[in-house]
């Protein structure tokens, strides 16, 4: 597929911060792609670089094969989508819709009448006389997204659009703006700091942390292989358990020495004996229905009735997850047992997965 | 007894006696001299019965003869130079001044503290250092100006009559120049910076953003800053007696300083209140179309 952005060796500085470090990413055209992390994490700054906002220190970042390291936003011909909306007060939502066509030299009927297509493709059609501030959270939401469609730019821009929305208009919008964008066959970049919008919408997650990407790849590749640790306990919800342990004599399993009774879990893959490691445990993982491999006390059951979140009574915590009402109480044992394949091994000095 | 004392200690006596109060102050310190103001100006008044409430009843006589005096056409033309010369100065160069502030560089806001300097000075004492700078002989202005070589010889700023109400404009801009600039960069740091970030990427180049998006979202803060900036160029008297007194041969006389002439120069109490009435008429006026155009205020 044909590169629509790419971002090679970017450098970003803000004088002694450094916020962005040798990044590369290249999206292609008709992809959505996620950039998730932490706040802090330099996900909206370089949202912003591709944007034009901010200016890259250094290396190179193209648009549809076009070097735009000295462009200014207004050449770049990528829309925006911003957390605020950023929907301009004083004009009603077709003055919002039609303010970039005036800078194009389009028509006023021309103008009119491609407003009403949009609105009518986002179900805006009839508040088209209305000003922002009669409009609900998710009408803004919309029209600050027909603002981006109606311009039919190289690339859409999402900075966190769906953070200021209600949990549950937040599930719907994030089905609808991935609907639109197969629909319009655009290329998409969506910053997010909620890994389940990233993992639910995007084609390619890229996790960022300290201006660095972690790791990048499809969502359920960032969930089956995690790079590191870090990537590991980000991916997944609820977190990863992590429980330090070593490899034991056979080399082909793995004691948990944190766990009451140290047990020991076999693997689908040789760890060196006696070698230090922390075990990542997925909570969904450790219901497998396989025979018992260790036991632990639960301390808190929450229950949702179509899932039950426990707690475990151990140093470290366990979180595990179970469907259904659940049948544990606090103070009872749960009987626990793990595929050897879904147990992920971290160096536990750098991190990195075995 | 107990229930109205409770009710002023926490109810709604209590808001009743603060309003009461403002209403009170209000009244008595500019209702009543204003209403009094406006009855001088349809009476007789002279150094006799001055201190009478009943005076002779002038009609429109006063009204009448302040308009056929010889000078009231050119008062009114100072007073139209004064007034709109000192607002678009004020304003067009607090405008810039606001906007080049918003820009963020080493000590922008150490130096655009020093800027209200002219705002804290009394007016007298800028109208002293105004007048020394346009001196004609040995002021600072012809100096930088003939430097520059924009002129040549002198010119007399506070004595040709031709320039006289433009020194005192030029002085007055100045002064008000501070109160424009702060008034303005409030306006512009209430406009969101996604805005201006939004319509950037839509394609807007810097002027194109400010007429679509700085201007209509100031356009209360617009109102406000002339409509302050009126009642303020009319009530600027201090320069007058400090700069040029008003000469050469009523040259750069205005209004309001026509009025005080009247009143405690020729000692026509009734002429000075005249003036004024004139006045008040058109503040009014100006503060009726700024409420008006203000009605359907804009804002997020």
């Amino acid at each position: 597929m044909t590169p629509q952005i790419e971002i090679s060796h970017v450098e970003k500085h803000y004088g002694a911060f450094h916020a962005l470090k040798d990044i590369d990413l290249t999206i292609p055209k008709g992809s959505f792609v996620a950039l998730v992390g932490p706040s802090g994490c330099g996900k909206s700054t370089l949202l912003r670089s591709i944007a034009g906002l901010e200016s890259i220190t250094s290396g190179d970042l193209r648009i549809a094969g076009e070097r735009m390291n000295e462009m200014p936003p207004r050449k770049r011909d990528v829309a925006m989508v911003f957390q605020s909306y950023a929907l301009y007060p004083h004009m009603n939502v077709l003055g919002n819709l039609t303010y970039s066509l005036r800078f194009k030299g389009v028509a006023k009927a021309d103008a009119r009448e491609k407003a009403n297509r949009v609105a009518s493709t986002i179900g805006l059609e009839k508040l088209l006389d209305r000003y922002p501030r009669e409009l609900s959270g998710g009408q803004r939401q919309r029209v600050a997204m027909g603002r981006a469609i109606i311009r039919e730019p190289k690339a859409f821009l999402f900075d966190e659009p769906l953070s200021n929305l209600d949990a549950a208009l937040r599930v719907h919008m994030r089905m609808e703006v991935r609907a639109l964008h197969d629909r319009l066959g655009a290329t998409s970049v969506y910053v997010t700091h909620d890994q389940i919008e990233a993992m639910t919408m995007a084609d390619h997650v890229v996790v960022m942390r300290d201006g660095r990407i972690e790791q990048q790849g499809s969502p359920l590749t960032l969930y089956d292989t995690p790079a590191n640790r870090f990537v590991a306990g980000f991916i997944g919800s609820p977190a990863m358990n992590f429980v330090d342990g070593h490899g034991s004599e056979d080399g082909h399993s793995v004691r948990l020495d944190a766990l009451p009774g140290a047990p020991v879990l076999p693997l689908d893959r040789r760890v060196e004996p006696g070698r230090p490691v922390v075990a990542g445990l997925r909570p969904e993982h450790l219901f497998s229905g396989g025979e018992t491999q260790f036991s632990v006390p639960i301390r808190v059951v929450e229950s949702t009735g179509s899932i039950a979140y426990y707690t475990t009574d151990t140093d470290p915590e366990l979180m595990l997850v179970e469907q259904g009402r659940g049948k544990l109480r606090s103070g009872d044992s749960a009987a626990l047992s793990i595929a050897p394949g879904d147990i992920h091994l971290f160096d536990p000095m750098t991190g990195l997965a075995l | 007894m107990r229930r109205i004392l409770s009710s002023i200690t926490d109810g709604k006596g209590f808001d009743l006696v603060l309003v009461g109060v403002t209403m009170i102050f209000l009244l008595a310190l500019a209702g009543l001299p204003l209403v009094y103001n406006v009855l001088l100006s349809f009476q007789e008044v002279d150094m006799f019965n001055l201190a009478a409430f009943q005076r002779p009843w002038a009609g429109l006589e006063n009204y009448r003869e302040v308009i056929s005096q010889p000078e009231f056409g050119l008062v009114m033309k100072n007073t139209g130079i004064f007034v709109f010369g000192s607002i678009a100065g004020q304003f067009v160069l607090g405008f810039a001044l606001a906007i080049f502030f918003m820009v963020k560089f080493p000590f922008a806001s150490t130096i655009r503290g020093v800027f209200l300097v002219s705002w804290v000075m009394p007016g007298l004492v800028v109208g002293a250092i105004w007048g020394l700078i346009l001196a004609g002989d040995y002021g600072v202005l012809n100096a930088i100006l003939q430097s520059l070589g924009i002129i040549d010889g002198t010119v007399f700023w506070k004595s040709d009559p031709r320039l006289s109400i433009w020194a005192v404009t030029i002085a007055n801009i100045w002064l008000g120049l501070a109160f424009n600039m702060m008034l303005l960069s409030v306006g512009l740091a209430a406009i969101p910076r996604d805005l201006y970030e939004a319509a950037e990427l839509d394609g807007a180049n810097g002027l194109q953003r400010f007429a679509t998006i700085t201007v209509p979202m100031m356009r209360s803060t617009i109102g406000a800053v002339l409509a302050l900036g009126l009642i303020y160029t009319l009530q600027q008297f201090d320069l007058f007696p400090a700069i040029t007194e008003g000469g050469p041969a009523n040259s750069s006389t205005v209004a309001q300083y026509w009025a005080w002439q009247w009143s405690f120069r020729i000692f026509d109490f009734a002429k000075g209140a005249t003036v004024s009435v004139m006045m008040l008429i058109f503040v009014l006026v100006a503060s009726i179309v700024y409420v008006w155009s203000t009605r359907a205020e804009v804002r997020g």
